[in-house]
């Protein structure tokens, strides 16, 4: 069977012939990839949402507001570029991550703050946890160990010079006060019971 | 959206030989203990190219999914049709970009998942082959066929890949906004006047055998799939997802007075299950591997999109970023 096109791009503007003649394929190179993390309420920490692609982390903090925050609440965006997140290895069998974490050898005497995440258990999201004072990764793993272990196992760290983050500034949150007008797009807005009751009785009639 | 089903290779006998038996059992005993794996930890590289190969094409179905209704936004009836109809076509744009993230853990980058749905080298759901000639066709498929994707999706968001389950988290929070906006414009024109009923159920007529295929193959014309149920990449088989499907649907179907185009289809009282007949299962070898009627056009506007916007993601590439794996 073949079909007039639906498509207005194909049938109107005649973009394009449909055979895939475009031989030369240009070998575009990746945009660099961005974590991202949400805030979904002023009381609760940032978590780690996933990925965007971005040629610079400003357009990395607009993608990620599309991408991330179009459809929940949310109070607070974060971006960092994927190569400036140092981790840990993943644990295995429930060990601390912590526990494998030793203290540095020398310790340095210029200190800035590093934002350290928690993977509370496998198959969630990595969670903030606070920020520590340290000069190298090193040291921000060990403050952490020192400010953030307990009797719960953290199975991965991630940590994040706070210099690398771009947050979203105060004044820009108001790009999230239109969120709850658009009850079109909730499930519930959907109500229709009463319509295929109506329509039952109507045919028993 | 998605259709599952048939998108797996069979694993041949000697991938698995060159493995470290040690590792291996480690790795399975994890995924016995119900432990998710994150992408940092050791996995076969027969989980990890099966995996790409699902989650690609999970990624390619939901752009390609948004083609059919995207067309129709310019058409819908209504203002508040139109608003809705444009949040979910975004929406499914979304759960691409979520899901490519996903698959790009495990070493594949974006670029190359595109590439290879441009050049129709990796597959997409077979059901996106097919027109929507009416705005009833829309309303079928965001009740309907999203109705598939999630008998699918909740069933795979259950699976061991960590950064998969917490993509169809998220995916599975809005797919039920999709639903109940389909089902609530199916009602509106099954409820409606004559000429509404009709468009409906001829949606209805156009959209079942392409329903049908949705899940893939029946088990025992599928391939093997046994260490994939193990590693729990596979979740549950495709006659299983068809019957949960069919289970849940038909009945609301019926109570609008819409009928379904198979005489035989009927809950069997003594299996439990639902006997139907089988659809055209050449049909659905045909247009999946690209002689349906739209296959071409599917993958040419996707051509156009990428090429118009090339000179775009051109002129903003800085040569010194490096690309690197994504964390999770
Ligand atoms: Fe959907
Ligand atoms: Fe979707």
């Amino acid at each position: 069977m073949t079909i007039q096109s639906l498509d207005p791009r194909v049938s109107r503007l005649g973009l394009t012939s449909l055979q895939n003649d475009d031989a030369e394929q240009a070998t575009v190179n990746q945009f660099p990839t961005f974590q991202v993390f949400t805030q979904k309420k002023e009381d609760k920490p940032f978590e780690h949402g996933g990925i965007v692609h971005a040629p610079n982390i400003e357009m990395a903090l607009i993608f990620a507001k599309e991408q991330y925050s179009r459809r929940f609440t949310c109070s607070g965006l974060a971006v960092a570029a994927t190569t400036s997140v140092k981790t840990t290895d993943v644990s295995e069998n429930k060990e601390d991550i912590y526990n494998l974490i030793q203290e540095p050898a020398v310790s340095s005497s210029e200190k800035e703050p590093y934002e350290i995440f928690h993977l509370n258990k496998r198959g969630k999201q990595t969670v903030y946890a606070g920020s520590v004072e340290a000069g190298s990764f090193e040291e921000a793993a060990w403050e952490a160990k020192k400010a953030f272990q307990n009797d719960k196992p953290v199975y991965n760290l991630w940590l994040i010079r706070r210099n690398d983050i771009l947050f979203i500034d105060e004044e820009d949150k108001d790009i999230w006060a239109t969120l709850g007008d658009k009850k079109y797009r909730d499930a519930l807005d959907y109500k229709a019971t009463d319509k295929i009751k109506a329509f039952k009785e109507e045919q028993n009639r | 959206m998605y259709g599952g089903g048939n998108t797996f290779e069979a694993p041949k006998q000697n991938e698995m030989q060159a493995e470290d038996p040690q590792k291996l059992a480690e790795f399975e005993a994890r995924i016995e203990r119900g432990e998710k794996i994150e992408p940092s930890d050791w996995m076969p590289a027969l989980y990890r190219k099966q995996l790409i190969r699902m989650i690609e094409q999970h990624a390619h179905s939901e752009i390609i999914g948004a083609l059919p209704e995207g067309t129709w936004i310019t058409r819908a009836p209504g203002f508040r049709r139109k608003l809705a109809l444009m949040a979910k076509v975004q929406d499914e744009v979304g759960h691409a970009q979520l899901l490519y993230s996903a698959a790009e853990t495990l070493g594949k980058s974006r670029e190359d998942m595109l590439s290879d749905l441009i050049s129709g080298k990796s597959k997409y759901s077979n059901i996106f082959n097919y027109p929507a000639f009416t705005w009833a066709d829309t309303a079928v498929i965001a009740w309907l066929v999203d109705a598939g994707a999630i008998v699918n999706q909740l069933a795979n968001s259950r699976g061991s890949y960590a950064p998969y389950s917490r993509a169809l988290e998220r995916i599975c929070a809005e797919e039920s906004f999709h639903l109940k906006y389909g089902h609530h414009a199916v009602i509106h024109l099954a409820t409606g006047t004559p000429t509404q009923r009709k468009m409906v159920q001829e949606a209805l007529n156009r959209w079942w055998a392409p329903l049908m295929h949705f899940f893939g193959p029946p088990d025992k014309m599928s391939v093997h799939t046994e260490v994939l149920m193990k590693w729990k990449v596979k979740m549950a088989t495709n006659d299983d997802m068809r019957q949960q499907f069919l289970d849940m649907y038909v009945p609301k179907i019926w109570e609008l007075g819409l009928t379904i185009p198979d005489e035989n289809l009927r809950k069997n009282e003594e299996t439990g299950k639902w006997d139907y007949t089988e659809p055209d299962w050449e049909e659905f070898k045909r247009v999946i591997n690209g002689d349906g009627p739209l296959n071409k056009e599917r993958l040419a506007v996707r051509r156009i999109a990428e090429e118009r916007g090339r000179w775009v993601r051109n002129a903003l590439l800085k040569s010194e970023a490096n690309y690197v794996t994504p964390l999770a």
